[in-house]
């Protein structure tokens, strides 16, 4: 859940996600879900030329299961904050 | 390429080591056993891991202490401490008398 | 045991005693990094940042090499980075010896 949440913080932003395939591509992120499927706009595919198949796609949907990788913006991440959720988060774990 | 990851475990907090009983010469009772002793933990990969077992949960997610990686027989790595993911495990094996 | 795993129960413990510590993390696909961990959940979904990643690419055998097989290193660095759990092998934090 807690990734979720981080993902969501960053609707709006640039990513770059890398797939398990070895394709990256950059674009808005617009949506995520619990399973980490994500939605991207205006993407741009790293080395077209080996991909030219995704030449005219503008906008895609990713299953969450083929990323390898999600590149973020250093700037809109607030690692003191992560630090704190996820020791939070891993409290609750193992009182349960 | 990475062909066929398995699914992710469920989202729920990894259960504890042992089931309820741990009878006598169970896999629970190997585990049990064996926290705190010289294991080798092979990996589906065929890689080895050597060192002392911290700790394991329902996963088998393990934690080891002093820890030698072996590739084909050599020791290609040493960790202080290190945690492996349960889904790569293939056997825990004891090395060091029970 | 030793001074080491004192107030270790279970294996997550030692990922999150690595919070704000540059962590080394083995990958499938013969990858590694080490960056600085943030965060992390029960699959082992990671989020680092300044990050060095090293892929091992096992060159196919041609005909000139005289060696069976020989490995090139590719490395690269990134800022920030979400790292999907299901790729993790291995997770170990600075070691403290």
């Amino acid at each position: 859940m807690l990734i979720f949440s981080v993902f969501k913080t960053l609707t709006d932003q640039t990513v770059t996600v890398e797939l398990k395939n070895d394709l990256s591509i950059t674009g808005v992120l617009k949506s995520v879900d619990q399973f980490l499927n994500i939605r991207l706009d205006s993407i741009k595919v790293l080395d077209e030329a080996r991909h030219p198949h995704m030449m005219a796609v503008k906008n895609c949907f990713i299953r969450g299961s083929v990323v390898r990788y999600v590149q973020l913006p250093a700037a809109a991440v607030d690692t003191q904050l992560l630090e704190d959720a996820t020791r939070r988060e891993a409290a609750n774990q193992t009182k349960k | 390429m990475d062909d066929d990851s398995p699914p992710p475990p469920p989202a729920s907090p990894p259960p504890p080591p042992s089931g309820p009983s741990g009878a006598p010469g169970s896999p629970t009772d190997f585990l049990k056993g064996v926290v705190g002793k010289k294991v080798v933990v092979r990996l589906t990969s065929g890689v080895d891991y050597r060192g002392i077992l911290s700790c394991l949960d329902g996963y088998m997610n393990i934690a080891l202490e002093q820890t030698e990686e072996h590739v084909n027989g050599r020791v290609t790595n040493r960790y202080g401490d290190a945690f492996i993911r349960g889904n790569n495990v293939l056997y825990i094996s004891a090395a060091e008398p029970l | 045991m030793d001074g080491v795993s004192q107030g270790i129960q279970e294996p997550f413990d030692l990922v999150r005693l690595s919070l704000n510590e540059r962590v080394f993390v083995k990958l499938r696909g013969d990858r590694q990094l080490t960056g600085v961990l943030h965060a992390y959940d029960g699959h082992m979904n990671l989020i680092l940042s300044d990050v060095e990643e090293t892929i091992m690419i096992v060159e196919p055998l041609d005909g000139a090499s005289d060696v069976p097989s020989t490995v090139k290193v590719a490395k690269r660095n990134m800022e920030m980075l979400f790292v999907r759990g299901d790729g993790v092998i291995l997770v170990s934090p600075p070691s403290r010896t």
